[in-house]
């Protein structure tokens, strides 16, 4: 039986639900071993309109179930992503969304007004929710007029899907949404990494040298379905659940919990086919359960 | 380089111990082993509520085996440790860029501190076929913690306490060469580093993917920025690796 995956986020048609998340990805060209047929599309590392270092190490500590990171969205910068990514992306048979940072509104638009029209750009997914940059960031997305503004500036500057990602570390993620919402955001993603801390007992000092990072893998799924549920709640706009999806079933549970799609992250870290396995594990529930296609698939999503 | 790696549950066919709490395990893994080259390693999941992989050098193959080198430093390593013969471990690789021995070089010298063994009897192998006159330069704390196993057409041991061989380091004991590969702690490949800017040495970090996506395992450069152990690395100019921002006294090992 052949099940229907596909799946419209707004005027954004994907083949399937499964989307690679950003930062654990690169710029599509790196996985080894990648099957491309299941990706539903990709969101690119995180870009500046410079580039950027990153943070010293180290970066990352493994923590139970998961995973700290503080990268600091080391990356070479827009230009070189429109010279040597954007050309490739143009070639692939599903869409790239560019995850956007600045230090500012007004850099965020700029880096959407640079990127709109590039071929192999079909969207953007705006990052205010960045643990790990000491300027913008996580700071835009905890307040919803800070959160607004830029989505405001990047909409205005471009008629390509825009996504927002929400951070978690908020106190009513469903303001957060409702703001971008009201900004022109075609679709959130929910949510960004945790902000996590681990202590080193031999140096006394914490693990990372950004003493913070942020918290993905399986440790965060549960709060990472809630917060999507209450993004879902809250906007008449689809919502892209992820967070700590290491199978079919972690991806299930975002999709009956009102997500549109899924991004799936850090289990590509330890599986670089887990984004395939968790697209045909998908179509295989659907099939084993008799639904036709994705939209056959319950959800919950009572409204608030 | 990546395009040719393979992930495989490769089962665990032997095990043995080659210095005090330093142990050799032998997978079979047959297309990593057909085209893994001295320095690379091998990205091994360990299942049991470890989520991410650990990267190990390949130290030997053997037909269709790759043999890996560790020690039961953390939870991970002991938990590798624990696997009994004939179960598999989910094995990512070959990984990463390797030794280069090219150049017209005639003498290598291998210069290794306790488990920077790890890539010499590969890069031993690798330097042979490449004709040329090897020198393994082996290191330890003390004599019951230097590796029984060795390679080349001379060895030097050294140990710290000089309980055998050259009493002080492995590379205040090591002889100069044309070529010098050296592996071990990051404060001793700063000393390789001040000796021999030219050396190539393999470098520890902590990683994330092993592949190059997550840029966790970044290498912090002379010329300044970061790049990746997983890809660039983890085999590396010495005079090219910032040392004094490197950490070092990793929890676990990724090439020593």
């Amino acid at each position: 039986m052949t099940v229907d995956l596909s799946v419209a986020i707004g005027e954004l048609h994907l083949r399937g639900p499964v989307l690679a998340a950003s930062g654990t990805f690169g710029y599509g060209t790196e996985v080894p071993l990648l099957e491309r047929r299941a990706l539903g599309g990709m969101v690119s590392k995180g870009i500046f309109l410079k580039p950027r270092q990153g943070t010293p190490p180290p970066r990352i500590a493994e923590t139970p179930s998961g995973m700290l990171n503080a990268i600091g969205l080391q990356g070479p910068g827009v230009e070189a992503v429109i010279r040597d990514y954007a050309p490739q992306w143009a070639r692939w048979d599903f869409p790239v969304l560019v995850n956007i940072n600045g230090e500012s509104a007004a850099e965020y638009g700029e880096l959407a007004a640079r990127l709109d029209g590039i071929p192999g750009v079909a969207g953007f997914e705006i990052n205010i929710s960045c643990p790990n940059v000491e300027q913008g960031g996580m700071y835009f997305g905890n307040d919803p007029r800070a959160a607004a503004s830029v989505t405001e500036a990047v909409r205005r500057r471009t008629r390509l899907p825009v996504w927002v990602k929400l951070t978690p570390m908020v106190s009513d993620i469903g303001m957060i949404a409702r703001a971008v919402e009201a900004a022109g955001a075609d679709a959130l993603s929910a949510v960004n990494t945790f902000v996590g801390m681990s202590m080193d007992l031999s140096t006394y000092l914490p693990r990372l040298s950004f003493r913070t990072g942020g918290l993905s893998g399986p440790a965060i799924h549960p709060l990472a379905v809630h917060l999507a549920h209450q993004a879902a709640r809250a906007v008449d706009i689809p919502v892209v659940g992820v967070g700590g999806i290491m199978t079919a079933e972690d991806a299930l549970e975002f999709l009956v919990a009102g997500c549109r799609a899924v991004q799936v992250g850090t289990a590509t870290f330890v599986n670089p086919t887990a984004i395939a396995a968790v697209n045909d594990g998908i179509a295989a529930f659907l099939a084993g359960r008799g639904f036709g296609s994705l939209a056959d698939l319950p959800r919950y999503l009572p409204r608030d | 380089m990546q395009s040719r790696s393979a992930v495989l549950d490769a089962p665990i066919v032997a095990s043995r111990e080659v210095a005090r709490d330093m142990w050799v395990i032998s997978l079979e893994a047959p297309e990593i082993a057909a085209s893994v080259r001295a320095g690379q390693f091998v990205n091994l999941g360990l299942g049991g509520g470890f989520l991410l992989r650990r990267p190990f050098s390949v130290y030997r193959t053997e037909g269709d085996r790759v043999e890996v080198i560790l020690k039961a430093v953390g939870a991970g390593t002991a938990r590798l440790l624990a696997i009994p013969v004939g179960e598999t471990v989910s094995c990512l690789g070959p990984l990463g860029h390797g030794f280069d021995f090219g150049g017209g070089v005639k003498t290598a010298v291998l210069v290794s501190g306790g488990l920077g063994v790890a890539p010499m009897p590969l890069a031993a192998r690798d330097a042979r076929a490449a004709g040329l006159q090897v020198t393994w330069v082996h290191g330890a704390r003390t004599a019951a913690e230097l590796c029984s196993e060795s390679d080349g057409d001379e060895l030097i041991v050294a140990t710290d306490d000089g309980s055998a061989g050259f009493a002080g380091t492995a590379v205040a004991a090591a002889p100069d060469a044309d070529l010098v590969l050296a592996c071990g702690p990051n404060r001793m490949l700063a000393s390789v580093a001040e000796r021999w800017p030219e050396a190539q040495v393999a470098v520890e970090t902590y990683m994330g993917c092993g592949t190059g996506v997550c840029l966790g395992c970044a290498v912090p450069l002379t010329r300044g920025g970061y790049d990746r152990a997983c890809t660039e690395g983890p085999v590396y100019r010495a005079a090219d690796v910032d040392w004094a921002s490197l950490p070092s006294h990793l929890h676990y090992a990724a090439t020593v």
